[in-house]
């Protein structure tokens, strides 16, 4: 395919609006037109910011290397279109195209994120006890919070942290790679 | 294994010593004469990529710095095997694409060869002298692959029969390469050990240009084995691609059934880590290399690894198949956390001083 020069000064003077990187427009223009024509219609529609725009590149490539499946292709996805017309506001919508991107550029970390989740939701705690994930899952550490301002408050939440107690031990051994699958 | 090589550059002050001599008699390329082997290993500004000209380009050169070290990968962050490093030569003639030396050489990439060796024993001899108590396990393979230039160095014999000829050192010859021609020729008597990175066929397809391939590598352990080298293995780095879990097993299952698990020395495992330096190279180096592209998240210590579960998984995916392989092989962890090491071998990791020890005297 080959690619359409007339689209080039549209990508650079959008780039060049959100001081895009060298780097970066480099990559875009090296896309094929419906992959760099897609692209810039999300940015455009969905205002993306300098660091999103960077963003999208890079993991559109890295999506690109990982499945072999261009640009395009993932960028005609229905939930990604979805985002482009839903009802929030422009800068909620470019937000969630990002992350719409990172789940499908690192799809086993989300299940894993979206299974722990819906453990710590389960156990219902109270306000005063938070259980926290390390980000991106980058360490095997769980944090777990307990904010008090008097003895009674305390008693209780450890009451509730005893009656937790398998269920965070059940955390604690699936963040260290048990069940993750 | 043959690496073509461009030229060779020799330090004036080097220009008589036996290992130049050797390499210039077998190597058939230019040969030039510079005052400084720095200079000559110093990234080349009109090369589009001067870390991989710099392989093809051999300096042999005097080393400034003490040869001995500990292992750089150790910090106090992690476990850690008590590992010293000796630095006989830099970069390598191999071309791995998630090679650290890609970040760690970048300013001097030029394949650099110490002829002032001697002092390496030297430093040796001094080290023993001072702990006569202590067990040292010693290697070459850290910032070079031990033995990919055996052929054209012939180093692998003066350092067997050094470390042979010395009750408290083991000497490690880690490599990827199946050049075992020399050591097939020396007796080691029981003190050197020779290790071999070992990954899947699809991670060596991708990643590990100009190796052996991991069969190979296998079949030499074999030989070296029958020769009265210990043998131990290097699953580092681990890459978490789909179907790694699988693909690991079988990889051992094809050791396994090649190497009697009790005469393995030991096994380690490391999973893929690099610093954003590090990745950035590899990826304008190795742009299409899908394995660059795990599912890898900015850890605690600053560098891209698989996110934790998943990569602690596949960790003890293999440390309960080396425990069900008959003779339960020691193993460790390379670069990772005490909790991490916990996790996967249900203990804390012991002291570097006594890992070391453990791992050097281990038969």
């Amino acid at each position: 395919m080959m690619r359409d020069e007339t689209t080039a000064a549209n990508i650079r003077a959008c780039a060049e609006s959100r001081h895009l990187d060298d780097a970066h427009t480099e990559k875009w223009l090296a896309m094929l037109t419906p992959s760099r024509l897609a692209l810039l219609d999300y940015a455009e529609r969905l205002k993306l910011r300098t660091g999103q725009l960077a963003a999208a590149i890079d993991l559109l490539d890295e999506i690109e290397v990982r499945e072999g499946i261009a640009p395009a292709q993932i960028l005609a996805r229905d939930d990604l279109r979805r985002i482009c017309t839903n009802n929030g506001s422009t800068p909620w919508r470019a937000a969630a195209f990002i992350e719409a991107l990172r789940k499908i550029r690192f799809p086993r970390l989300q299940i894993a994120i979206d299974r722990l989740e819906s453990e710590i939701a389960a156990l219902r705690l109270p306000a005063s006890i938070a259980v926290v994930l390390p980000k991106d899952l980058g360490s095997d550490e769980l944090m777990i919070r307990i904010s008090v301002r008097t003895g009674d408050e305390l008693e209780k939440a450890l009451e509730v942290l005893a009656e937790k107690k398998p269920a965070l031990m059940r955390m604690v051994k699936m963040i260290g790679g048990d069940d993750t699958e | 294994m043959k690496f073509d090589l461009d030229d060779i550059y020799i330090e004036d002050t080097c220009r008589e010593s036996a290992l130049t001599k050797r390499i210039v008699a077998r190597a058939d390329i230019p040969v030039h004469f510079v005052e400084d082997g720095r200079v000559a290993a110093r990234p080349r500004l009109d090369a589009v990529d001067s870390f991989a000209a710099g392989k093809r380009r051999l300096v042999i050169m005097r080393r400034r710095s003490p040869f001995l070290m500990a292992c750089p990968a150790g910090s106090a962050k992690f476990a850690c095997c008590g590992y010293l490093v000796l630095t006989l030569a830099s970069n390598c003639p191999m071309d791995c694409s998630y090679c650290f030396l890609q970040e760690y050489v970048a300013d001097n990439p030029g394949f650099q060869i110490y002829a002032n060796y001697d002092d390496a024993f030297a430093e040796l001899d001094k080290l023993i002298a001072s702990t006569p108590a202590r067990h040292f396990r010693v290697g070459t393979g850290e910032l070079a692959d031990s033995l990919a230039m055996d052929s054209l160095t012939g180093l692998s014999i003066e350092l067997v029969n050094f470390f042979a000829a010395r009750e408290n050192l083991t000497l490690e010859l880690k490599t990827k390469t199946d050049e075992i021609d020399n050591l097939l020729a020396v007796d080691p008597k029981g003190k050197v050990l020779v290790s071999w990175t070992l990954s899947p066929r699809r991670v060596f397809e991708a990643c590990e240009h100009r190796t052996a391939p991991p069969s190979a590598r296998i079949e030499a352990a074999k030989r070296v084995l029958e020769s009265g080298y210990r043998v131990a293995f290097h699953l580092d780095p681990m890459i978490a691609y789909p179907d790694a879990e699988r693909d690991y097993l079988a990889l051992m299952d094809e050791l396994f059934s090649a190497i009697s698990p009790a005469k393995i020395s030991f096994l380690s495992m490391g999973g893929l880590r690099m610093t954003a330096g590090l990745r950035a190279a590899a990826r304008r180096r190795f742009p299409k290399d899908a394995m660059l592209l795990g599912e890898d998240v900015l850890a605690e210590d600053g560098r891209y690894r698989t996110f934790a579960p998943m990569r602690i998984r596949l960790y003890k995916i293999l440390a309960d198949k080396f425990k069900a392989a008959g003779a339960a092989v020691p193993s460790y962890l390379c670069m990772e956390t005490a909790s991490v090491h916990e996790r996967v071998f249900g203990a804390p990791p012991s002291h570097p001083a006594a890992a070391g020890e453990r791992l050097a005297t281990i038969r």
